[in-house]
């Protein structure tokens, strides 16, 4: 466990030894935020307006719960993984006495660690400037379910990101496209971290809520919302575990196939 | 071209293609549940969006040189660009235009053109959007310039340009919908307004002669400026790492 708590501390350390990258990845996540803010709050310019089963308070609340989420759920380092596979550099790991994934998941944890506390205060500064009404969840157990989600989500995106990784044991040069493809496009379109998964139709939400997007982001904010509970929750995170279990079984067999055919390039 | 990179341009491409279609689909089911974003109907906010995907794209696909300057000013290859008997200027921000993107602007032009077409323009607006959409691109010139000037005095590039693709996204739909002083901001200081929002609006009769040739006369500054920017940050390349 000690050597997983240095792990932790190192990596964090290192977040610090590039400061000026860091603090422009935190503006980016800013710019983003306005458009959407922005966007919504133009919608609900008419103070009493409901649209897509919102009022203002509670998109303006979406918006700035996107914020927060996203920082503890898809920021991660993990993506390094593929350059590891790409560059032989994971024969240095696979040597080491400690788990791979524990490593990475462990350096995870540090990056989500520094966003969060890089979020909390980019949303305070947002809240004072933009001062837009917020809805304050006072249910203590919708919050622990609220936790809760967002822990199930930390997970499937985990899971989801090593899967990702291993695509350069058989096509080295695809570790960035595949991570584009999959991380950048599919999660941050259809997890909910740019518009709320209800503003599509019926059909089209039915058979997203099968995928295990919408659980990143979407789902534990509705579930903060108070607009997902009871049986609906109990179903989502039925949903979202059953996918933790699929991905880590498809990770298992996939990891142990491309072991076998790694070459080490570049070694 | 080996397999592996085929495939990772395809990834590319239907990554692009995809983020598109999604953001797409969004707005458009925004729009039939919302009726009007600021004023603005259906077609034209689809409008908007299009016109900010292709000057994206086109200046993506002119100055795709640009996302690879940074290893050339920490290596200290840069002297190698320098000794050469071409404008380094050009150089690095036209050296390497992507034909990835070359793919996706017919489809995308066509969709600007029809989508143009339903807002009915007179011959007049149409002119006044292709002088507007050059005038955008003057200034996309410029910020990219200003980007490389901005890499050789402090070596960072990356974010600088991804962080001009993050300001140049808030034009996806009008700078009307933001709050002062954002959009003066975004209209006059960062000219979003200026390269996408003007233009789309030129093409719904909302913007004048005056209105253009102003938007030109900044569009022509903003190159100036940055041309004497990359003259003074020449003056600072220490080629220090050769």
């Amino acid at each position: 466990m000690n050597k997983y708590l240095q792990i932790f501390k190192i990596s964090f350390a290192q977040e610090f030894a590039y400061k000026a990258n860091f603090i422009m990845w935190r503006v980016r996540n800013v710019f983003q935020i306005f458009l959407i803010f922005f966007l919504w709050d133009a919608v609900f310019s008419d103070q009493g307006r409901v649209v897509f089963g919102y009022d203002r308070t509670k998109i303006l609340t979406y918006v700035f719960g996107v914020m927060l989420v996203r920082a503890l759920v898809l920021s991660s380092k993990s993506v390094d993984i593929a350059r590891d596979i790409a560059t032989g550099e994971l024969s240095n790991y696979l040597l080491r006495p400690i788990s791979y994934f524990k490593y990475w998941f462990t350096r995870d944890v540090s990056s989500k660690v520094l966003n969060i506390m890089f979020a909390v205060v980019e949303f305070a500064i947002l809240y004072l400037i933009l001062k837009p009404p917020f809805y304050f969840q006072t249910d203590i157990f919708t919050n622990l379910s609220f936790l809760i989600s967002v822990g199930v989500a930390i997970l499937i995106f985990s899971t989801l990101i090593f899967i990702v990784s291993t695509v350069p044991f058989w096509a080295p040069e695809l570790g960035w496209g595949s991570h584009f493809l999959v991380t950048v496009v599919v999660v941050e379109s259809l997890s909910g971290s740019v518009f709320p998964i209800d503003v599509l139709p019926q059909l089209v939400q039915r058979v997203l809520m099968i995928t295990p997007f919408p659980y990143l982001i979407y789902f534990p904010i509705q579930v903060y919302l108070g607009k997902i509970g009871g049986f609906q929750y109990l179903q989502g995170t039925l949903i979202s575990l059953l996918w933790i279990v699929v991905l880590w079984l498809v990770l298992r067999r996939v990891w142990s196939k491309g072991l076998k055919v790694y070459q080490a390039f570049g070694r | 071209m080996v397999l592996g990179q085929k495939l990772a341009i395809m990834f590319f491409l239907t990554g692009k293609i995809m983020r598109f279609v999604f953001f797409f689909g969004f707005l458009f089911f925004l729009i039939v549940g919302t009726k009007t974003l600021v004023g603005y109907d259906s077609n034209q906010v689809i409008f908007f969006f299009l016109t900010f995907n292709f000057v994206d794209v086109v200046a993506q696909f002119f100055f795709r040189e640009v996302y690879r300057f940074r290893p050339k000013i920490v290596s200290g290859d840069f002297d190698l660009t320098l000794i050469k008997p071409i404008n380094p200027l050009f150089q690095s921000l036209a050296g390497g235009a992507d034909v990835m993107d070359l793919v996706t602007i017919p489809p995308l032009l066509f969709a600007v053109f029809y989508v143009g077409s339903l807002l009915n323009p007179s011959l007049l607006h149409v002119a006044f959007y292709v002088l507007l959409l050059l005038n955008s691109l003057l200034i996309a010139t410029a910020f990219h310039i200003l980007v490389l000037a901005l890499g050789i005095i402090t070596m960072e590039v990356d974010h600088t340009i991804m962080i001009y693709r993050d300001l140049t996204s808030l034009g996806r739909f009008p700078v009307d919908i933001y709050r002062q002083p954002l959009q003066g901001f975004l209209t006059y200081l960062v000219p979003v307004g200026l390269m996408i929002t003007l233009p789309a609006k030129a093409l719904m009769g909302l913007v004048s002669l005056p209105g253009v040739l102003a938007s030109f006369g900044l569009g022509l500054t903003a190159v100036f400026v940055s041309l004497r920017f990359w003259n003074f940050a020449l003056k600072k390349y220490t080629s220090a790492s050769s």
